[in-house]
C-alpha cells in the first residue's frame, strides 16, 4: 500500500515567559488583570498576538499587556499606580532568563 | 512569513469597515459570567443585547435594611475598567452613604477604582453598605448624624423610611418586599 500526503497542517505553540517560577493551572494567573485576556492572547485593541502586543513587567513584580497598561497609566484616576497593588508603577528591566535552556 | 503579513493587513482593513465588539463589552461578558450572585442580590437587562446597561436589586436579610428591595442602575461606559461603572440608587432611600438623588459614596467607585476589580467587586461593596452603613464619609449628613449619635433613632428612620414615610419634609419610597 502506498500512501500519499496531499497536505499537511504544521501546527505551533509558543507562550510569553512571565518569569513565574512555576506554570500553574488554576486558569487565573496567566491573564491580564486588565483585560481578563490570557497573556498569550492580545489586548482588545490588537487583532493577533505576538510580539506587536507584547507584555510589560512591573517592578512590583505585576504584568499586564503593554498596551492595556498603558491605556490605564495615560488615565487621571491611575495616579500612574499598578491597577493591581496601587503602587506607583515602575516598568521592570526585563531581566534574561538565566535558565532559559531549561 | 510574508503570508503573515498581508493576512494582517487584510484583517486590519476588515477591522477598519465593521464595528467590532468594545473592549468594554468584552470584558464585562467575562465580568458577567464570573458573578457570583447570592440570593440577595438579582441582575435584571431590560435590553439583553445591551449588557451595558443593567439593574441591580439587593434583598439584604440582615441587618436594619433587612426586607427592603433597593434598585441601583448600572451603567458601563466605553472606557471600562479603566473607567468604573456608573451606580445609581433608583429610589429615595434614607442612608448615610447614599443621597437623596440616589450617588452612591463607596471608594471603590470612585477614589479607589482600579481596572483589576470587576463588577462582582463593585456588587459585593454595594451590598456590604446596608449591612454596615459608614457615618465616616457621609453623602446624607442627616442620616450620618443620627447613625453617630442616635444609633436607635437610625433605626427607628431606617423603618419610617423603607415604609416610604415623610422625615423632615422628604418623601422616601416605599422598599419593603412582603
Ligand atoms: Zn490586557
Ligand atoms: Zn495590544
Ligand atoms: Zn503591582
Amino acid at each position: 500500500m502506498k500512501v500519499h500526503v496531499k497536505n499537511w497542517h504544521a501546527i505551533a505553540q509558543w507562550r510569553w515567559d512571565t518569569g513565574a517560577s512555576d506554570v500553574d493551572d488554576d486558569g487565573e494567573g496567566d491573564v491580564c488583570g486588565i483585560c481578563r485576556v490570557p497573556y498569550e492572547g492580545c489586548c482588545p485593541s490588537c487583532k493577533m498576538p505576538g510580539d506587536d502586543c507584547p507584555l510589560i513587567w512591573g517592578e512590583c513584580s505585576h504584568v499586564f499587556h503593554m498596551h492595556c497598561l498603558l491605556q490605564w497609566i495615560s488615565t487621571s484616576a491611575s495616579k500612574q499606580q499598578c491597577p493591581m497593588d496601587r503602587r506607583p508603577w515602575v516598568t521592570a528591566e526585563r531581566k534574561v532568563d538565566a535558565n532559559a535552556a531549561r | 512569513m510574508i503570508k503573515i503579513w498581508s493576512m494582517k493587513k487584510n484583517e486590519d482593513a476588515a477591522a477598519k469597515r465593521r464595528p467590532k465588539t468594545s473592549a468594554a463589552q468584552i470584558r464585562v461578558q467575562k465580568d458577567l459570567t464570573e458573578l457570583e450572585l447570592s440570593s440577595t442580590m438579582k441582575t435584571h437587562f431590560p435590553d439583553p443585547t445591551d449588557l451595558l446597561n443593567f439593574t441591580l436589586t439587593i434583598t439584604p436579610d440582615e441587618g436594619m435594611y433587612k426586607g427592603g428591595a433597593f434598585v441601583f442602575s448600572v451603567n458601563i461606559n466605553t472606557n471600562y475598567p479603566h473607567e468604573p461603572p456608573k451606580v445609581k440608587c433608583t429610589q429615595t432611600i434614607y442612608h448615610p452613604n447614599v443621597d437623596l438623588e440616589g450617588n452612591v459614596c463607596l471608594n471603590i467607585l470612585r477614589e479607589d477604582w482600579k481596572p483589576v476589580l470587576n463588577l462582582n467587586s463593585v456588587l459585593v461593596g454595594l451590598q456590604y453598605l446596608f449591612l454596615e452603613p459608614n457615618a465616616d464619609d457621609p453623602l446624607n449628613k442627616d442620616a450620618a448624624e443620627e447613625l453617630r449619635k442616635n444609633r436607635e433613632q437610625f433605626i427607628q428612620n431606617v423603618k419610617t423610611s423603607m415604609r416610604g414615610g415623610n422625615m423632615r419634609g422628604v418623601q422616601y419610597d416605599k422598599v419593603i418586599v412582603q
